[in-house]
């Protein structure tokens, strides 16, 4: 009984990384290579920022918001922006085009972060006795954190490969990475200092997820326009 | 020799280590390839990583929302028939009544409140085995120790008294049946009573819980109760030895002080028996302390010996007593000039009584009731007299003294119950509490007893008082608070108790303070009896989802994922590859047909 839940759980967590491999052309030019990749840089840059919060962070025993300690973290964050470009440019990856390999890079990025972060207590947790909405919630945040790191990846890619964009859209793509790598600390920000309950914060990751995709979208047709 | 080889090289696998199988790996198969050995080395891998995943699964974790302190219904066999509560595990469903409508009572664990119990519900539901998952009662919240001289007013002494009769009538059910679910009691708690609100108000919708339901399940992991093994009571005595004179040839008489001090009660773990009989332990103690100052000085020691007898086994037909005197040689025995009994002396007013079982018109028994009678005149009490003949083929012994009548000593109990209980009752269980004792009862008892003894010892007449208030010999209440307080707080089932039981070294400590030659006696219980541990359980609360709502979250996130596979495809390939996409296999075939 505990088990079906947990099974759930997992389909609604890691469900949307499988449906989008194989539903996507990814799964047509067989890029899994790549995305395990990136799965390995991934595992090296959390490994990277976990030595960085552990040497420039407190451990606080309250949970509540210090402006300070966030703002080193968010700083902390732009080191997945360097590890997706890392993974974008200087692993050698078989031929495949930028649009694939920049859905693939942020596919194994997010899938990875799924596992590291999430798999753990829903193994532990969702298979307890107890009912609680946490883990559906926490399976909703999965999907919303695939279409950010997709975003992101996509964004990255734009920002690093691609050199004839048009000149006024940098500015805008700059804001768009910053506004994606901050996004963990604007979470644990609304968690915090406002206080949001969890509902309200998976719907808010939700939305903006979706609104950061579009946004990227968007970007990188028009920069798409003038190479074709 | 060849044949050894493989058994050798099965041998080190075994030893399942990655290192073990590596070494193996490069001796048995040496003149292989190294890549060969790196496939090797990814399988060992592989395999301490399955061996990590097992362990995780393995791990169990108690993530209740709530977990409770469950006392579980005494389990006992009396001459082989089963008695009270005879499983202790549960996992099942929380319900609020009997009569729930569409509930399967046998998978629900009911919920009653005692302060709402219907009695007479209970007792058919028992009497006419309807099966039911489990049963948890709720008991009224553990009120601390009452603060020294404050009153209760009307309405609280009347309601105690109402809740006290009631536990009193459901232990006698419940000890007296066989049960065969789980039945189980807690203090009602703050977190406890919003669930229970819970519980009833699904119930009232029509909703009770059950698997498809979903709601409270209740859960008490216990694996299936033993027999205690040997139970053993203790008995620990004393001695206050007479000062002999030089012209004394003949031992000196004894007089014996005898209380019971172990408890029986529906919750093993909460039969603390403030009254029965940790009010006659503590008149023992005190009384022991009164006389030890007198006989510390040979001027004031009297040319009896005393005996002090902290007996267990008293629920059990005394046998603990029987026991104790047995253990007595000839001599001893005939030597006691009389035993006083001390039971339940902790809640009377102003009726006490003694209980003997040799006609009142009996010399011995007439002198030492006389003796008493004159002193509770002093002090304002009516003290009357019962005599109930002793039947020996029955083997029911309803008072202590009864075992000293049955060996020819002469013996009273001195109690505050006008007629004997029955087998198991009034033998400190769930409603006898420290709230029900009167510390002021039993100070009045202890100054009616020593100063019979002393009047008795020192052969005086008149009005003496020895034992008078503000003098140094005075009866200390802070003494006897102290102690009653300290046994209200220690259950003392006697099967229960270890064998090196702090409370009997507690025991054994005090009154070696005042007596000398303390000692201690462990006998086995009466065959009669067997009892079953696990008497205290924590019960895990958990609030689970139903089916139905798994199935229905199952259809939605796997409606889910099929909706963002077709949206996926036809954005990144076209309407067209998804058609084709479920169109293609049976093409297939029919090309191959």
């Amino acid at each position: 009984m505990t088990m079906f839940h947990f099974l759930n759980c997992a389909i609604l967590t890691f469900g949307p990384h499988v449906v989008y491999y194989s539903a996507t052309p990814l799964s047509e030019y067989d890029t899994i290579g790549t995305s395990v990749k990136a799965v390995v840089v991934y595992l090296l840059t959390t490994l990277v920022k976990l030595i960085c919060l552990a040497t420039f962070l407190k451990v606080s025993d309250t949970d509540s918001f210090d402006l300070y300690q966030e703002l080193m973290k968010a700083l902390i964050g732009f080191i997945d922006v360097a590890g997706i470009y890392f993974a974008l440019t200087q692993l050698t990856h078989r031929n495949i085009s930028q649009t694939h390999k920049f859905q693939a890079v942020g596919l194994g990025w997010a899938f990875a972060d799924s596992v590291l972060y999430r798999l753990a207590p829903l193994w532990i947790g969702a298979r307890g006795l107890e009912f609680t909405w946490d883990y559906i919630f926490q399976g909703l945040e999965a999907n919303a954190n695939l279409v950010l790191n997709l975003s992101l990846a996509a964004l990255v890619s734009l920002m690093w490969l691609r050199k004839n964009k048009p000149k006024t859209l940098i500015p805008i793509i700059y804001a768009c990475v910053v506004a994606l790598a901050t996004m963990p600390s604007i979470i644990s920000y609304l968690r915090k200092a406002l206080g949001w309950q969890p509902p309200k914060v998976v719907g808010f990751e939700l939305i903006s997820s979706l609104m950061m995709a579009f946004i990227s979208w968007q970007l990188f047709y028009a920069c798409q326009k003038p190479s074709t | 020799m060849r044949n050894n080889e493989p058994y050798l090289l099965v041998r080190t696998l075994d030893l399942s280590s990655p290192m073990a199988l590596f070494s193996v790996d490069r001796t048995a198969m040496a003149g292989q390839r190294s890549s060969r050995c790196g496939g090797e080395v990814l399988e060992s891998v592989y395999a301490v990583l399955a061996l990590v995943l097992v362990l995780v699964a393995c791990v169990e974790l108690g993530d209740a929302a709530t977990a409770v302190d469950v006392y579980r219904l005494i389990q006992y066999d009396v001459a082989g028939a089963p008695f009270g509560s005879r499983l202790a595990g549960l996992n099942h469903h929380a319900g609020s009544s009997f009569s729930a409508s569409g509930a399967d009572l046998s998978r629900t664990v009911v919920i009653l409140p005692v302060r709402e119990l219907n009695l007479t519900l209970l007792d058919e539901c028992i009497k006419s085995k309807h099966p039911l998952g489990g049963l948890l009662l709720l008991l009224p919240q553990r009120s601390g120790s009452r603060v020294l001289g404050e009153k209760l007013g009307s309405d609280g002494v009347n309601g105690d008294g109402l809740m006290r009769n009631i536990l009193a009538e459901l232990e006698k059910l419940l000890v007296h049946a066989n049960i065969p679910y789980p039945v189980y009691f807690a203090f009602e708690d703050d977190k406890i009573n919003t669930i229970l609100a819970d519980i009833r108000r699904s119930d009232a919708t029509g909703q009770p819980a059950s698997a498809t339901t979903g709601g409270y399940k209740f859960v008490v992991s216990s694996w299936e109760p033993k027999k205690v093994s040997s139970p053993t009571i203790t008995n620990i005595q004393g001695w206050l030895p007479g000062l002999k004179g030089e012209s004394d040839v003949n031992q000196l008489p004894t007089i014996a002080i005898v209380a019971s001090y172990d408890t029986f009660g529906a919750a093993p773990a909460l039969s603390v028996g403030s009254d029965s009989n940790g009010s006659g332990v503590v008149a023992l103690l005190e009384i022991a302390r009164l006389f030890s100052r007198l006989y510390a000085n040979p001027k004031t020691r009297g040319r009896y010996n005393l005996l002090f007898g902290l007996t267990s086994g008293g629920p059990y037909n005394y046998n603990g007593t029987l026991k104790w005197l047995r253990s007595f040689d000839q001599r001893l025995r005939e030597s006691i000039d009389y035993a006083i009994c001390l039971n339940s002396i902790g809640s009377w007013n102003n009726e006490l009584w003694v209980h003997v079982s040799k006609p009142p018109e009996n010399a011995y028994i007439k002198q030492v009731y006389e003796g008493l009678s004159e002193i509770a005149q002093n002090v304002g009490v009516k003290l009357g007299i019962k005599h109930k003949k002793i039947n020996i083929s029955d083997p029911r012994v309803a008072w202590e003294h009864e075992q000293f009548s049955r060996v020819r000593v002469t013996a009273i109990t001195l109690s505050e119950f006008p007629v004997a209980p029955a087998l198991l009752e009034s033998s400190g269980g769930l409603s006898d509490s420290r709230n029900s004792v009167d510390e002021r009862a039993i100070q009045r008892s202890v100054t009616i007893v020593a100063e019979s003894l002393a009047r008795h010892i020192y052969g005086l007449q008149g009005n003496i008082q020895i034992f008078a208030e503000n003098s140094s010999l005075s009866v200390n209440p802070s003494y006897i608070i102290s102690w009653l307080d300290l046994l209200s707080r220690t259950p003392r089932v006697a099967p229960f108790l270890q064998k090196p039981d702090p409370l009997i070294s507690a025991l054994k400590k005090e009154l070696s303070d005042h007596t000398v030659d303390v000692h201690i006696q462990h006998e086995s219980i009466d065959g009669m009896f067997s009892f079953y541990d696990s008497t205290t359980a924590t019960l895990h609360i958990y609030q689970v989802a139903s089916v139905t709502f798994d199935l229905l979250l199952l259809l939605v996130a796997g409606s889910y994922l099929a909706l963002l596979f077709c949206f996926l495809v036809i954005t990144t390939r076209g309407v067209d590859d998804l058609i084709n996409m479920f169109r293609r296999p049976p093409s297939r075939k029919i090309k191959a047909a």
